[in-house]
């Protein structure tokens, strides 16, 4: 009786840590943010109840809050469109075994192990003035750009970098989906004549949209925890050209120690990976594969 | 019409020759079995016909036209693939459908087309699923469907029923052979499993590492095989084929060939042998014996008889007739010529 | 070989010739910007800042690196970031081996549930709960210690979902037959069925390594005291250093924090590559 009971406990004690862990680094720390959201705090006074007034600031006192909001949305839509878009093409190119073709998915995937910080102060020294993408377009006989430096360009800067980073892991992704179709498919729809742009639009597609749908939701998500590329570029200038949400929340939480406020804007992350989280699912259960 | 001709056909994966200098023709509105083991090269030829695995040297012909520059899409062929290769974001009615709509078929003949292929499968309340809620026998209708309605010249099967149950095979088996009589034309059938050749074939293509072993009806390969690997290939259980004592040649005779008897009789091949194992099929008996012959290694034939008096461990004699005994050179190749027969005849005689 | 025929040929070469081109132009795209860092890194801090810029380094020189080793004390940043890397390491997979093996291998109440929390808490990313964790951190006087760089990576989400997917691959025959031969549960669990999971294990450490070594959000947020600091926060200092901004500098203080990656893909890339577009695809 004992022994069972002890066989009983055993799974839930193997459990208990990694339960603790995600409760204390994960779960509270949400709740706390929901809470901390409704108060004023800077470390140094106690918290302030002010009930909605943070929210109320975000989206009618301080326009910066939409500006960020709207880059990141700007930021998120240009990666995905161009990730996946791309990266399907890439995955089309490079689809046969060949030893070019291994050794061009290798060097695309190099980038996503380096840290984003190198990969972003690299572009910094490439994207300078005297830098290396000046310098190519005056080989080609074209004015220098600011890039960086520029409220225009700037974002498009950052989504360079971002797409450099990741486009080789994505192509990757739905290169080893694509190549889980059989071949037979393709020799069957070639048998029932169809052309190449025809074979991609009715048969590889339809069979790649559950995945292409997953990544979709992947990469928004991913997209949504820009931070890094901006602090080390940009620090969200010029202007407000390149704040984006997390960096939003890191600047008012670190340089202006308004941590109450900066929770709030925590919370509408937290909002949309939520929403985001219950999509990543649905794509999850969809992507149950055909035989 | 739907004739295909092989000529001096090669073909090579990276270094590695599979097929080399291979002439063959399958004649038009036969059905024509390509078999042998895996790996012989039966499966490449078919990919040549379809066009998805094009030959590296030599020319192909359809109907007197050489189609080596063609389109698979182009050619004429339908196939029907092992795992049916049904695409699975189609309804049963787009997958069927698709090939037409290529081809630029109007709606209203589409439509018409599928609906007679449909009821001819027996897919008609199936139109509207998606292949992931057919059984596998099923969908292996949705493949022949598919392959149908295009009314190609040629059909292309890849061992279209290796993935149905025991039952279920043999009742396509008939279907096909019934389909073939309908539509007349060309079939091309891949299969490892002898008795689906046999049962099936107007023609039997045997191949054994990218060669052709032996071309002709299931008749003249059971009966007249040319060399010991058709001979061991055809037949269930298949010839008993074995070195005479001491010397380059073969002799073999088929398992059902064989009478058992207590007492000595005057065929011309007797053999003292004892009986291992016996498994009653039913209607007849399997008997794996043993050949007494002192010194060497020791042959086991197998025999297939309705005598049903044999027990196990029993000596026994094996005795062959004449006529029903083949034999083989050292080349194993079949010895067809009057003296060299005699010569054997006369080994046999011998005890060898 | 007819003449039509030799044509086609040769139009399929240069095809052919022009396809490899283009990819291998594609992977210069991917190659080159760290052939740029390394090339910088040698160049003097003059040649830097020459239009057009040099190719590759006229006047070789190690000023950079000097420059990096003496502004920054590069043992101690080293230090550190290892000691939170191996930490980690260790303390994920104490953690998470056995929650894993309990999901994989066991029936019991909640399990459901439970592990549905772990796949949530994979989706909530650490930009989400920073604040919270630096205040609680904060309260408890801990920012000058290692702990806050690595407790809250205890609990591996994604390596406990890795293991167990390899657990759940063992056939259950295995257990059952060492139960039938007396042995305990922690030992079956110890002796019998972790010793299945080495490649698992030794990837799910790589990834980690990998990714706490990129580590500059988290270091950057929950960090007070230069003692504790991680290799990335110093580099990215580089900048402003007393000099000014000099990429020679900055460029060799990156390529002592790349080199290591590109070396260990180098050495294992097939691998790399399969787990983390694994980690891409569930």
């Amino acid at each position: 009786m004992k022994e069972n009971t002890k066989r009983k406990l055993f799974p839930y004690l193997l459990i208990l840590p990694s339960a603790l862990f995600l409760l204390v680094f994960t779960m509270y720390p949400c709740i706390y943010l929901v809470r901390l959201s409704f108060y004023e705090y800077n470390l140094l006074k106690p918290p302030k109840w002010i009930g909605w007034k943070n929210y109320v600031d975000l989206f009618t006192r301080n326009v910066d809050f939409v500006v960020a909001l709207k880059n990141t949305a700007i930021y998120t839509a240009a990666i995905v469109t161009i990730l996946i878009l791309f990266g399907l093409i890439l995955a089309v190119c490079l689809q046969r075994e060949s030893r070019i073709n291994s050794f061009v998915q290798r060097a695309m995937f190099i980038p996503h192990i380096v840290g984003m910080l190198s990969v972003a102060m690299i572009f910094q020294w490439m994207f300078n003035e005297k830098g290396l993408f000046n310098a190519v377009l005056a080989i080609f006989r074209l004015p220098g750009l600011k890039w960086l430096n520029s409220s225009d360009t700037a974002l498009i800067c950052i989504i360079i970098v971002a797409v450099w980073k990741s486009i080789g892991y994505y192509a990757l992704i739905l290169l080893s989906s694509l190549k889980a179709i059989p071949a037979e498919i393709n020799e069957a729809a070639l048998l029932d004549d169809a052309g190449p742009v025809n074979r991609f639009f009715h048969i590889f597609m339809p069979m790649l949209s559950p995945q292409i749908f997953f990544l979709l939701v992947t990469i928004t998500i991913n997209s949504f925890k820009v931070f890094e590329s901006v602090r080390q570029m940009t620090k969200g200038g010029p202007g407000n050209s390149t704040n984006v949400l997390v960096y939003y929340i890191y600047n008012y939480a670190f340089n202006y120690n308004k941590y109450g406020y900066a929770a709030a804007a925590g919370v509408v992350l937290l909002l949309i990976m939520i929403v985001m989280t219950i999509l990543y699912f649905k794509a999850m259960g969809k992507r149950v594969h055909y035989q | 019409m739907g004739e295909i001709v092989f000529k001096n056909i090669g073909k090579s994966f990276g270094d590695v020759k599979v097929i080399e200098n291979l002439n063959l023709t399958i004649r038009d509105g036969e059905f024509t079995v390509l078999v042998g083991a895996s790996g012989c090269g039966k499966t490449t030829l078919l990919r040549m016909i379809a066009g998805i695995g094009s030959a590296t040297s030599g020319e192909l012909f359809i109907d007197g036209e050489e189609i080596s520059d063609v389109p698979p899409g182009k050619r004429g062929i339908a196939m029907v693939f092992q795992n049916y290769a049904i695409y699975p974001t189609m309804t049963v009615r787009g997958n069927i459908e698709y090939g037409l709509k290529n081809a630029r078929v109007p709606k209203a003949e589409r439509d018409r087309l599928i609906r007679e292929v449909a009821e001819t499968v027996g897919l008609t309340p199936y139109l509207t699923r998606k292949p992931s809620e057919l059984s596998g026998g099923q969908r292996q209708r949705v493949a022949l469907a598919r392959a149908m309605v295009k009314k190609p010249k040629i059909f292309l099967l890849d061992e279209p029923l290796s993935n149905l149950d025991a039952k279920l095979r043999v009742a396509m088996r008939t279907e096909l052979i019934e389909l073939h009589h309908r539509l007349k034309t060309t079939f091309v059938y891949v299969t490892h499993d002898q008795t689906e050749a046999m049962s099936m074939a107007d023609t039997i293509i045997l191949m054994e590492s990218g060669e052709i072993r032996q071309q002709g009806s299931p008749e003249e390969i059971y009966e007249n095989p040319d060399n010991v690997f058709t001979a061991r290939f055809i037949g269930a259980p298949p010839m008993n084929v074995y070195r005479m004592r001491g010397r380059q040649e073969f002799v073999g005779y088929r398992p059902e060939s064989i009478l058992l008897s207590r007492e000595e009789t005057r065929m011309l091949y007797q053999r003292e042998a004892r009986i291992l194992t016996r498994e009653m099929l039913g209607s007849e008996i399997h008997y794996k014996l043993v050949l007494k012959q002192d010194g060497e290694e020791p042959i086991t034939i197998m025999g297939k008889s309705s005598q049903k008096q044999f027990e196990v461990d029993e000596t026994v004699y094996v005795n062959v007739d004449r006529e029903h005994l083949y034999f083989f050179d050292g080349q194993e190749n079949r010895i067809r010529d009057e003296a060299g027969l005699k010569e054997c005849c006369a080994m046999i005689q011998g005890g060898l | 070989m007819s003449n039509p025929n030799m044509i086609r040929k040769a139009g399929q070469m240069t095809g052919r010739a022009a396809g490899i081109a283009l990819k291998l132009f594609l992977a210069l795209i991917f190659i080159f910007p760290f052939y740029w860092m390394i090339s910088t890194s040698f160049k003097t801090y003059a040649e830097s800042e020459q239009f057009p810029p040099s190719l590759y380094p006229h006047t070789w020189t190690l000023e950079g690196y000097q420059t990096v080793f003496e502004g920054l004390e590069l043992g101690m940043y080293l230090r550190n970031s290892l000691i939170v890397i191996v930490a980690i390491i260790i303390l994920q997979m104490a953690v998470s081996v056995p929650a894993a093996y309990a999901y994989a291998v066991y029936e019991f109440k909640g399990a459901g549930i439970l592990f549905a929390m772990v796949l949530v808490a994979f989706m909530i990313p650490s930009q989400v709960t920073f604040i919270a964790t630096y205040i609680m951190f904060s309260k408890m006087k801990l920012l000058k210690t290692f702990w806050p760089q690595i407790l809250p990576f205890g609990a591996n989400a994604f390596g406990i979902f890795m293991m167990r997917q390899h657990f759940k691959q063992i056939p259950a025959e295995l257990i059952e037959s060492a139960r039938l031969d007396q042995a305990g549960e922690f030992n079956i669990m110890i002796h019998i069925m972790l010793p299945t999971a080495k490649s698992t294990v030794v990837t799910t450490c790589l990834l980690s390594f990998i990714s706490h070594w990129n580590a500059y959000f988290w270091p950057l947020v929950m960090t007070n005291s230069e003692e504790v600091r991680p290799l990335t926060i110093a580099i990215s200092k580089l900048k402003d250093l007393d000099l000014g901004v000099v990429w020679p500098t900055i460029m060799a203080g990156n390529a002592l924090l790349v080199v290591p990656m590109l070396l260990l893909f180098l050495a294992a890339s097939r691998k790399i590559i399969q787990s983390m577009a694994y980690r891409g695809m569930k």
